[in-house]
């Protein structure tokens, strides 16, 4: 028997590699089949997993809900149908030999999921219903009809408490995800990423600028066979990640295949993209004189640098198994023609999944993925060398040195700026059920990313370097993670109390090294090495950081109705100063179903919960050393004071306080799901300025404070379920109140540019009958402002003034639909919004230097007052006695160039529709479906300037967002596609 | 194989998973090797284990002198030698009045990086000259001597362009006087390191108004050397030459020359371009000085002969200049040389003070130049037009050397980082605010950079027209000078 399991998981892998899969050894058998059905409106379910029980026997449904289950041993089985969104259902059934046995399996929807099992944040597999936190899942159905390439698209709208907003329309971006506000200000606020257990690359900032688009880990994490995934926000649930969660965690978990028949599945897609062009102003409203001339049509970026891309995308995948082994496999590759001259971008992705039960009580679990992305760009944002932006601000003629705009428009698409991402994921994991009580497990893996980026300005591009210049960067990531740990479970006689302790340690260790060369001045043309240059420069950087700790968590069940939990985690690290041994991160979490105890009306299930739980985030890696730097300098290697350092640095600590509801209500027909929170960040890590006068910089050190509190509603219903229509509406919700309590006696400082600043002073407040200070959001907006010095109403000075405004949104939300229309077709729809926050516009700023004042175009035309009533917002300046002197330069008034960014975006529509039995059956495919899909297709914004959800210039470190140029955004995508499954 | 599946899987199975789970940790650990994590900078210990760290650092104070000198020459932008017209270059500085501590709140090396750049010099030379030098074998008086003259020349520089700043951690402002005092000793010192340590201790003693040892200094200069240079190359791959990204390479062209100066612009031409750090004319220009203030005119006439003569032998480099002299509006700057200038409304029109721009093979002086010519200074004049000379030819031969803000007896304000910082220093104390003379024009902002008629050509295009061949600057600042007797010596 063993050694068959042996042959099994052989077999398992040749069948992945394109062999044949053998099937089991015929027996006296018989056929299950049958069809899976909602309980209260008998509409079929498609997607459901039929499982027989202890045979490995299985199938997913079909779009009608049918599915046949061969090969079944004779005898009475249990045949257990899984679905998201539904109780789990088991019907027993009992089949002779050479019978043929129908069921119908009716399952009954469950608006809140509390028998859901996560994983993420808890020792072990818990069921929703104990957790008292909140925990955030998407399905593998959530992301199969998703119209989306990567994971950060995905989590757009669909994450009660996130925010996801895009940089641009560059290719190898990715966007800015925020869960629960700004808990610091050093680093991105992005969450830690998981994949199969293994932490993987999250840096937004991967390449060398291009002008502020830039290139990020998240693009080449692609969305194919996700099995499911799993999001925790900070707090209790992400205390066991220790010194690395404050942020949240992502935790992705791959597809391993489904006991059955191998299922092959192919889709292609055939896309059209368009760019969106409502916040291209173009040369009718830039060069109208050139236009008036003719030299130029109006709309000459719409019809010469515009265009529609194209996109197409194919996949193959196989998967399938024995009750003892199971694989999925599969390819993918996807190349795609952007909205802009050299914007493309190509993706080739394999990826294997294998799950192995070598006996009862031991299983292995393998997953592998390959991912090259290569794509092609223009410089962007805020460099003079972005097309669009030079064009958008009136300098192409004068950055160019051309005489005509054609002639600009040639220079300008002479550079070439190529990328090539390699990236494997690996992971490996065992699970030993050591006893029925005592389970230890096992997770190893890595993440090695590499990216070879080459920035070539030919000779003659005059807006840069005119002699030729070639940039080259490579980066290297990679990542080791390990995970650990035992459960020991116990339950008394009665089964009413229950205990699952779990102890285990984490860690993981990083490795990134940049180097980057210059060469400058080529002779010829055609010279592609810059070792070919006339002056060739080259730096290099490293990082290393470790990070581990061991941790324990308790989960208490009582009477399956009260689940109390407690643990913590104690850390150490290579980046904590060397008189911080460990930190300790406790949590503790209540969960109470009240539904069981007290019948309330239209109350089917409501669940309450609260907890506290601590997470960190760990310093940045050496800066707890006193640090000598060099550079080379006339031949010689040339130090200076580098790192002050500081033996006391640990990492900052983020306390979080939560609690919330989930509840169904009206026969399952509402899912509520509502979270309040307080999380403080104590220990905040600020850059601390030494006096100058010591010939030092900045440090780390622990000394702010950094409250978010806010509040996080995601809502479902359904409207109507019936046989032949289903209707369902979502919403999400977010509020969160962003506030730096304690400065630690730190001056205010710049965040993430010079415009924005951390400040224990943003405005007066009353307290015990005194005007206080109160401290403003992170990285409050701080900029020069018109003021009147000599009280005689007029403005008539500059300065620099907290606008009252900040860069991130205060709140967000989404709207989703989805409409079942018989058994064959869906069509749903997603829409997000994003308010409260401020955007910046450069472009605007810099088109002031060439007398454009591109807001005052738009809204009255192009001359002053060709509008009636429209009146220049660009503030007059007065001097000392009353005169009006002209209009306030661009940088004492940057305050004219900050807008309302609340916007709200239709991101999404799409249709599926699975074709007719007959028809999959003619080309002998058990299902094929036809979808369609928008994405991105219409934004409204408070501002007309610039889309308030871009973050253009988001570069290194701490990333805000909401300052950009002119910036392309996200383009409207038209995917047209069918899908066959075999 | 039944028998060894059954040891495997069977009953030594549990032993097995056990040893595979072993394995797999052992190799997980092995991995991840969580206590080897290697700083890719050098820590203390590694300083420690230097065999010469005084020769060692050394290059890390010539290259912060480097730096230094970078954000004072681009700090010309606050004088009345240039203007900004870009985003390179906050366009406060423009405006002495305007500069504030938020202003000067840099770690660069542009203009508003200066009190950090001379600080951290002085620092970095204190940790050399105290805490490694007196530990260290190797450290020979000539490498100290060098180190001398960079702290020297920190001070120095802190006296000339701050009116009070902190010497030490906590410490209370000192005024110049102290700076000067500080640097004079550390010069002293120096003088081993070359000619270079006289000049500056001439330079120094000048700002004391100690004519007799500054005199001393400048011969003692001028002995060893008649033509005296000390001017190290920048290095194009890491320090390069700032002032030359806003002369030359900038797109927008930030510094832009008052129109009197054209002929001198740019004198720096190259990314790795020399700045001159002490030399021969600045001697004679110091001697002269001092005679000029004892009332011997014949002596002054013939030093400030002696410095113009030397400043014509001097380099030029033949410059092929796109500059299209533009005004932050773009609008059209003096650009053609039929253009004539006049210093201020009582003073007369000059020809060739304006150059053709663009234009191939300017020839620009890059050590030197001067519109002055040695007769004219040694004719007959009274002390009115030497001392107007005499700033003329200071403000011309040492043109963005640093100088000109010193001239003007302009003193910015710290930066706002040492006011945070510092528990002894306050927003007001001395220091905090810029210190411009009274006789500087106060009103409108950029006076000293304001001339006349300011739409000189009939549009901004390559073709524009010549509306006017008369350009006449607002103030002449060198007549202020002379005016209200400025020099230290008085």
């Amino acid at each position: 028997m063993q050694c068959r399991r042996v042959i099994a998981v052989v077999a398992a892998i040749v069948a992945t590699t394109g062999g044949a899969w053998a099937p089991a050894q015929a027996q006296q058998t018989g056929v299950i089949q049958g069809q899976v059905l909602d309980a209260s409106s008998g509409r079929p379910l498609a997607n459901a997993q039929v499982l027989v029980e202890g045979t490995g026997i299985g199938q997913l449904s079909n779009a009608s809900g049918r599915f046949v289950l061969p090969n079944v041993p004779a005898g009475e089985h249990a045949v257990r149908a899984i679905l998201i969104g539904y109780n789990e259902t088991v019907e027993t059934v009992t089949i002779g030999a050479g019978q043929t046995v129908a069921i119908e399996i009716e399952m009954s929807s469950t608006a809140i999921a509390l028998n859901e099992i996560v994983v993420t944040g808890v020792g072990a597999e818990t069921e929703r219903r104990a957790l008292g936190t909140s925990v955030e899942v998407l399905s593998a159905d959530d992301i199969a009809l998703a119209p989306v390439q990567s994971v950060d698209q995905l989590l757009q709208g669909r994450v009660a408490g996130a925010t996801v907003n895009a940089t641009s329309a560059q290719p190898g971006t990715g966007s800015l995800i925020n869960f629960r506000g700004v808990s610091s200000v050093f680093g991105a606020q992005t969450p830690v990423i998981y994949v199969d257990g293994v932490r993987v690359d999250n840096d937004q900032s991967t390449a060398a600028g291009t002008g502020g688009e830039q290139s990020s880990a998240l693009a080449d994490l692609l969305t194919s066979d996700i099995e499911r995934i799993e999001i925790t926000k900070g707090g209790a649930a992400s205390t066991l990640y220790g010194s690395d969660a404050a942020t949240g965690v992502i935790q992705i978990f791959t597809k391993k295949g489904t006991p059955g028949a191998p299922r092959v599945t192919a889709r292609m897609e055939q896309g059209i993209e368009m760019p969106e062009l409502k916040y291209i102003f173009d040369t009718r409203t830039i060069f109208p004189g050139r236009v008036e001339s003719g030299e130029v049509t109006g709309t000459f970026l719409e019809d010469q640098y515009f265009k529609n891309g194209q996109t197409q995308s194919y996949y193959l995948g196989v998967s399938g198994g024995t009750a003892d082994v199971t694989y999925s496999v599969s390819g993918r590759l996807e190349d795609r023609t952007g909205t802009q001259p050299k914007d493309a971008s190509t993706n080739y992705n394999i990826r294997g999944g294998l799950q192995a039960s070598l006996s009862d009580d031991f299983r292995l679990d393998f997953s592998g993925g390959y991912v090259r992305h290569n794509f092609e760009r223009l410089y962007n944002g805020s460099s003079i060398a972005d097309p669009i932006t030079t064009f958008e601000v009136g300098d192409a003629l004068f950055f160019s040195g051309a005489a005509t705009l054609q002639e600009a428009y040639d220079i300008f698409l002479m550079p070439d700026i190529d990328e090539w991402v390699n990236r494997f994921i690996f992971s490996a994991a065992a699970r030993w059920n050591i006893r029925d009580d005592l389970t230890a497990r096992l997770t190893v893996g890595s993440d090695n990313r590499t990216n070879q980026q080459r920035i070539y300005q030919p000779i003659g591009f005059t807006p840069g370097e005119s002699t030729g210049q070639l940039n080259r960067r490579d980066r290297s990531f990679n990542s080791v993670s390990l995970d650990a740990g035992a459960t020991y479970a116990w339950e008394n006689a009665e089964g009413s109390i229950g205990s699952s302790l779990t102890v285990g340690v984490q860690g993981f260790r990083e490795d990134e090294s940049i180097i980057n060369g210059q060469g400058r001045t080529f002779a010829l043309p055609g010279s592609f090495d810059f070792d070919a240059a006339a002056d060739i420069t080259a730096f290099e950087g490293n990082v290393e950081v470790f990070n581990g700790g061991l941790y324990v968590d308790e989960q208490l069940s009582l009477w399956n109705k009260l689940y109390l939990g407690g643990g913590f985690r104690i850390d150490a690290g290579s980046s904590f100063g060397d008189n911080i041994d460990t930190e300790l991160y406790p949590k503790a979490t209540a969960s109470y179903i009240l539904s069981d105890d007290l019948s309330l009306p239209f109350v089917d299930e409501l669940k309450l919960r609260g907890a506290f739980g601590q997470t960190g985030r760990f310093p940045g890696a050496f800066l707890k050393d006193r640090t000598f730097s060099a550079i080379s300098f006339r031949g010689e290697s040339a130090p200076r004071f580098a790192n002050p350092g500081n033996l006391d640095l640990r990492p900052e600590k983020t306390s979080t306080i939560e609690a919330g509801i989930d509840a169904a209500l009206w026969d399952n027909r509402v899912g509520i799901d509502f979270t309040v929170y307080d999380a403080r960040t104590t220990d905040a890590l600020f850059q601390v300025p030494r006096q100058p006068v010591t010939g030092q910089g900045t440090q780390q050190e622990n000394v702010g404070e950094i409250l978010n509190r806010g509040v996080e509603l995601g809502v479902n219903l359904d409207i109507v379920n019936t046989r032949q229509l289903a209707w369902s509406l979502g919403g999400t919700f977010r509020y969160t109140h962003n506030e730096v309590t304690d400065m630690g006696g730190v001056a205010d400082f710049p965040a993430d540019g010079s415009q924005k600043r951390v400040t224990g002073c943003w405005r007066m407040v009353e307290r015990d009958g005194e005007e206080v200070c109160r401290g403003g959001p992170v990285g409050a907006w701080w900029v020069t402002m018109p003021v009147d010095t000599n009280g005689d109403g007029l403005p008539d000075g500059s300065q620099r003034q907290f606008t009252g405004g900040f860069p991130v949104p205060d709140k967000s939300g989404s709207f989703n639909t989805t409409i079942g229309i018989g058994n064959n077709l869906t069509i749903s729809a997603l829409a997000d919004w994003a308010g409260g926050h401020q955007v910046f516009d450069w472009g605007s700023v810099w088109a002031t230097f060439n007398g454009i004042y591109r807001r005052e175009r738009v809204r009255c035309g192009m001359e002053e007052g060709a509008a009636e009533g429209c009146e220049y917002a660009f503030p007059t300046r007065y001097d000392q006695n009353g005169a009006a002197r002209g209009r306030y330069s661009q940088n004492a008034a940057r305050s004219a160039f900050l807008y309302d960014g609340d916007f709200f975006k239709l991101r999404e529509v799409s249709v599926w529709y699975a074709l007719p039995e007959e028809f999959a059956g003619s080309v002998n495919a058990s299902r094929a479906s036809l979808f369609a899909s928008g994405r991105n297709l219409w934004i409204w914004s408070r501002n007309e300037i610039v889309d308030g959800e871009l973050n253009g210039l988001t570069g290194g470190g701490l990333q805000l967002g909401s300052e950009t140029s002119s910036t392309l955004s996200p383009n409207r995508t038209y995917r047209l596609g069918i899908e066959i499954v075999f | 194989m039944k028998d060894y599946c059954t040891l495997i899987f069977g009953r030594g199975r549990r032993l097995a998973a056990a040893v595979l789970l072993a394995c797999l940790a052992a190799s997980g650990c092995d991995a991840i090797d969580p206590t080897e994590v290697n700083n890719p900078t050098t820590t203390d210990e590694d300083l420690a284990q230097a065999t010469n760290p005084t020769a060692a650092l050394l290059p890390g104070l010539r290259a912060q002198f480097a730096r230094l000198i970078n954000a004072y020459v681009v700090a010309e932008v606050v004088t009345d030698n240039y203007s900004i017209h870009g985003t390179g270059i906050i366009q406060t500085l423009d405006s002495p009045q305007e500069v504030t501590p938020d202003i000067m709140n840099s770690t660069g090396t542009s203009a508003n990086g200066l009190y950090w750049n001379v600080q951290e010099l002085r620092a970095l030379a204190d940790f050399v000259i105290d805490e490694i030098a007196p530990g260290d074998d190797t450290a020979t008086p000539e490498l100290v001597a060098e180190a001398r003259y960079y702290r020297g020349m920190a001070y120095l520089t802190m006296g000339e362009a701050f009116s009070y700043v902190p010497h030490e951690a906590d410490g209370t402002p000192q005024g110049a006087d102290v700076a000067f005092t500080r640097a004079v000793a550390d010069l002293q010192a120096a003088t081993g390191f070359g000619p270079q340590a006289n000049a500056a201790l001439a330079r120094a003693y000048r700002l004391q108004g100690d004519a007799g040892a500054s005199a001393a200094a400048a011969n003692a200069v001028l002995s060893a050397d008649a033509e005296f240079l000390y001017a190290p190359e920048y290095d194009a791959s890491s320090i390069s030459n700032t002032s030359v990204f806003f002369l030359v390479l900038r797109a927008l062209q930030e510094m832009q020359p008052l129109p009197r100066l054209d002929f001198l612009d740019p004198k720096y031409t190259e990314r790795s371009s020399a700045i001159p750090l002490a030399k021969a004319e600045e001697m004679h220009l110091i001697l002269a000085e001092v005679a000029l203030a004892a009332g011997d005119l014949p002596g002054a006439r013939n030093q400030l002969a002696n410095a113009i003569r030397l400043a014509g032998t001097r380099s030029t480099v033949s410059f092929d200049d796109i500059d299209e002299r533009r005004n932050a509006d773009l609008s059209l700057r003096p650009r053609d040389s039929e253009i004539l200038v006049r210093a201020d409304e009582s003073s007369p029109y000059r020809a060739g003070l304006v150059l053709d721009r663009p234009g191939d093979g300017l020839p620009i002086p890059n050590i030197s130049g001067t519109s002055l010519d040695a007769d004219s200074v040694a004719a007959p004049a009274d002390a009115g037009d030497l001392w107007h000379s005499l700033w003329l030819a200071r403000q011309e031969i040492l043109f963005l050397e640093g100088r000109r803000l010193a001239d003007l007896g302009i003193k910015l304000p710290m930066m706002l980082r040492e006011i945070d910082q510092n528990p002894n220093i306050n927003e007001g104390d001395a220091g905090t605010v810029p210190v411009i003379p009274g006789y500087l024009p106060q009103a409108p902002l950029y006076a000293m950079d304001v001339y006349s008629p300011v739409m000189l050509y009939d549009g901004d295009g390559p073709d524009a027209t010549l509306l006017s061949t008369m350009v006449t600057i607002g103030v002449d600042m060198n007549r202020v000078l002379a005016t209200n007797n400025a020099s230290p010596f008085n």
